[in-house]
């Protein structure tokens, strides 16, 4: 998965440039004590602990033999959940305010666009980001938009305040595709260069596979950035992340990957995926869903609420299922948007509990962006990526109270000077004052 | 939740408007006389609330037993396209813009009662919407009001009820906006013959005002309906207010992303303010001040405010509770919330027989299964004019279809 192996392949290897440069401050040791504690990893702790050491998390529930001394931090009657994470974001590719002039995820010249990469378009003081914290929110999958079939890499960052993109990136995450079906290609390109159809759409990912097969068999090969990426997904080692709407659609691009042999990881948006979630759970391919967008278009007007629960429980619970916001309102209540979907799931007649529901916006996007081992869930040796609810995050009225990255406080309703703002709304409304 | 039926009844859909329901044991938010939630019994009656009293006994055609349950006004929706937009993407499916009408667009003849927006709006317990056209332009058109009772003949509430417009920034100066806006109020206040009235309008060549256009412009001047603009920056809310008293026109404002401002100029006109309370981001230069507590900040000042949808807004109008519930964790006080989605509604626009739980009113009204701000809140009963409504949609006979396969 790493993206800076030493073997002389022909995908990500030879980039040496852009690596991450992000490197948390000591924490020390803490245990904050008292709260109902959901692990991410399947369980709900009354009176639970987690126990922080070295920016890791040490162990997480309840009864731990932390040392005595330790500092603690008081959260009865508080919530505690992992950081969240949202697996699809255009946070910093199209930002807020939203401007012509910073408007960068879409390169929509050409419906092959591989080698176009998202991190190097993300604006690092982007509004929405330190609202997403305050949010909960510790990593974000930024994504290309989906006017290409193939739109380029996305990343995976951190959300802390950087001057600098690498000083954000999440180490050593693996790089991601962003691949599009449906509508989108065919209306940017119908009327240009093509494909004009979903067949048209078809033949240009089969396409640009062939190429990428070629490339990767070859012993010393011309650098291509497009084929560097495409190979880089045959080898395994960058994920495709799959913008599909319809059923149909992701059965065929599951076909697709089969006959050139590399997966997907992800599809995004599934407003269909409940009619198909027997297929993905066999497959073993996530969908990232919302809890109730439709109508925007024909592909997105069969929404059910009950989606994201209908491919969570499929083939007895097998189903891989994540929330996703896609949007700078969305972002900072996921938790909302889960509760949503689990209620619906519920009423439906499905058994769904808050320890299973939180791993939509924390375990299950960490799988599918190849981060489970690091982040995702509150289990010992994992990065200390820790929200404190000010009550049960599944409630509308729930605020987050403290956000920890890698054990370090970023967020704490406590000190107004968090989140820390953006250079953009230094002195944006009044000059001596910060925008929030 | 128990359901007694006194008289033999086939199905729901043998449900006429004439039926009396007693609903017992509710907890009711009337939307009036101060806050407090009322134990009592309901009896609908010809499709209007007829009595609220503690121990209603009399003989109906159906009683349900609410157990508690709480009951509120239904939902109305103060913004919306709704009847008039099915997909955003499909400009055949779309009825709300014109590029001919401006002002004069009364979108009324265009409605679908048949929408499958309807029956899914229903199902978040939205009972009555304000139907808006959208065009971009200085003036988008009339409003009408709907029921979403789904019936082809009996689904207007009201028509042509408020004008619809905006100033904000685009490529032209906002100047320019604000000087038509007075230019276009002008021309409409000097003409009595609608017949000539284009060689004195005074306007500008290339801006076209038709004769329907003006008539919409002179019952706002007067004081017939409201004119309802969008506007965010502080600065142009300050503008409008002063406007509309050198008019004395009847104003609301849409969007008000900065109105926490200015809210003590806001309250002091009485201008009611249609509010996305979710919305706190700077996602143009005219919100850079947009905050969470807006909402709250404006209600302490004494202004009015209603409380619309987010995000793809017209398909999911009942995501007003979820701004709503926000609003509310950010220190609007939830019976003001309740009031901002009901009655607060129908006081801006003139909406009469609905909003509240009064008798003589219109019997629409919501059983919730908890708190309707809650993301787990759904409507148990959701009664139209009196009439059970099926909780029924596109979407729920999707899921059924696909529930077993997986």
């Amino acid at each position: 998965m790493c993206a800076c192996g030493s073997d002389h392949s022909s995908s990500t290897d030879q980039v040496k440039s852009f690596q991450s440069t992000y490197q948390p401050e000591e924490s020390g040791e803490f245990v904050i004590v008292g709260a109902t504690v959901l692990t991410g990893a399947g369980q709900e702790y009354e009176l639970g602990e987690v126990w922080v050491s070295n920016n890791k998390i040490v162990q997480s529930g309840v009864n731990l033999s932390y040392p005595i001394g330790i500092k603690k931090i008081d959260a009865k009657g508080k919530w505690i959940t992992p950081g969240i994470i949202d697996i699809h974001s255009h946070m910093g590719v199209y930002p807020s305010p939203s401007l012509r002039s910073n408007s960068d995820g879409n390169e929509a010249i050409d419906p092959v666009t591989p080698h176009v990469w998202a991190e190097h378009s993300v604006w690092t003081q982007d509004t929405q980001m330190p609202l997403a914290l305050k949010g909960g929110i510790t990593t974000f999958h930024v994504l290309p938009g989906s006017a290409n079939l193939f739109g380029g890499r996305g990343v995976t960052l951190k959300n802390i305040w950087s001057r600098t993109v690498q000083g954000m990136k999440f180490p050593n995450a693996p790089y991601t595709l962003k691949m599009a079906c449906g509508e989108n290609p065919k209306r940017v390109y119908g009327r240009s260069s093509g494909p004009s159809t979903r067949m048209g759409n078809v033949a240009g990912y089969r396409k640009a596979w062939i190429q990428a097969q070629e490339y990767k068999d070859k012993e010393n090969p011309v650098r291509d950035l497009k084929l560097e990426t495409l190979s880089g997904v045959l080898e395994g080692k960058i994920l495709v992340q799959n913008h599909c709407y319809r059923g149909e659609e992701m059965a065929i691009m599951i076909d697709v990957a089969k006959e050139f042999n590399y997966k997907v990881t992800a599809f995004h948006h599934a407003v269909e995926a409940y009619k198909i979630a027997d297929i993905l759970a066999e497959n073993d391919v996530c969908a990232a869903m919302w809890a109730d967008w439709w109508g925007f278009k024909h592909e997105a007007y069969d929404m059910i609420w009950e989606n994201v629960a209908i491919v969570d429980q499929a083939n007895n619970g097998k189903g891989c299922a994540i929330v996703h916001s896609d949007s700078s309102i969305g972002v900072q209540r996921l938790n909302q948007e889960a509760a949503k979907a689990m209620a619906a799931g519920n009423k439906a007649g499905f058994t769904i509990s808050k320890a299973r529901a939180i791993q939509w916006i924390t375990k299950n996007p960490a799988k599918a962006l190849g981060i489970l081992e690091k982040v995702g869930t509150l289990e010992t040796g994992k990065m200390a990526d820790i929200v404190v609810w000010d009550q049960d995050p599944f409630s509308v009225y729930a605020k987050t109270e403290k956000v920890f990255i890698d054990g370090i406080l970023h967020y704490d309703i406590e000190n107004p000077s968090t989140p820390k703002p953006t250079d953009f709304e230094l002195g944006l409304i009044k000059p001596e004052e910060d925008r929030m | 939740m128990k359901i007694f039926v006194c008289f033999i009844l086939f199905s729901f859909s043998l449900f006429s408007v004439g039926e009396n329901i007693l609903l017992k044991n509710a907890s009711i938010f009337l939307a009036s006389q101060g806050d407090a939630l009322v134990s009592s019994d309901i009896l609908i009656s010809n499709g209007l609330i007829l009595k609220i009293e503690k121990e209603i006994s009399t003989k109906v055609d159906k009683v349900i037993d609410l157990d508690g349950l709480l009951v509120t006004p239904g939902l109305i929706a103060p913004y919306s396209h709704l009847g008039i937009l099915e997909l955003e993407m499909v400009p055949e499916t779309r009825d709300d813009s014109s590029s001919v009408y401006t002002a004069g667009l009364s979108i009324s003849s265009s409605f679908n009662p048949l929408s499958t927006l309807i029956p899914n709006n229903r199902r978040g317990g939205i009972t009555s919407a304000l139907s808006v056209p959208s065009s971009s332009g200085l003036f988008a058109g009339l409003a009408s009001a709907y029921s979403l009772s789904g019936s082809l003949h009996q689904s207007l509430i009201s028509e042509d009820i408020a004008l619809f417009g905006a100033i904000s920034s685009g490529t032209d100066s906002r100047s320019a906006k604000t000087l038509m806006l007075e230019d276009s109020f002008d021309a409409a206040s000097r003409i009595i013959n609608l017949d000539d009235w284009e060689s004195v309008s005074g306007l500008p060549k290339d801006f076209f005002l038709s004769k329907r256009d003006i008539k919409s412009l002179q019952r706002v001047l007067s004081k017939e309906i409201p004119l309802v603009i969008k506007a965010d920056r502080a600065s142009d809310i300050l503008y409008l207010l002063k406007f509309s008293e050198s008019l004395d026109i009847r104003l609301i404002i849409r969007g008000a992303a900065e109105g926490w401002m200015v809210a003590g100029d806001i309250a002091k006109l009485k201008v009611p303010v249609i509010l996305e309370p979710i919305n706190n981001l700077p996602s143009s230069f005219d919100e850079l001040g947009a905050r969470l507590d807006n909402a709250s900040k404006l209600y302490e000042s004494g202004v009015p405010i209603m409380i619309a949808s987010h995000e793809h807004a017209t398909h999911n109008l009942h995501l007003s509770r979820q701004g709503a519930g926000v609003a509310v964790s950010y220190g609007l006080p939830w019976q003001e919330a309740l009031k901002a989605m009901t009655s607060n509604v129908a006081d801006s626009f003139g909406l009469e027989k609905i909003g509240y739980i009064k008798e003589g009113y219109s019997a629409d009204l919501v059983v919730w299964n908890k708190d309707p701000l809650e993301l787990s809140a759904y409507p148990e009963h959701i009664f139209i004019s009196g009439k059970l409504i099926s909780g029924q949609s596109r979407s729920t006979r999707l899921r059924d279809r696909y529930l077993k396969i997986n």
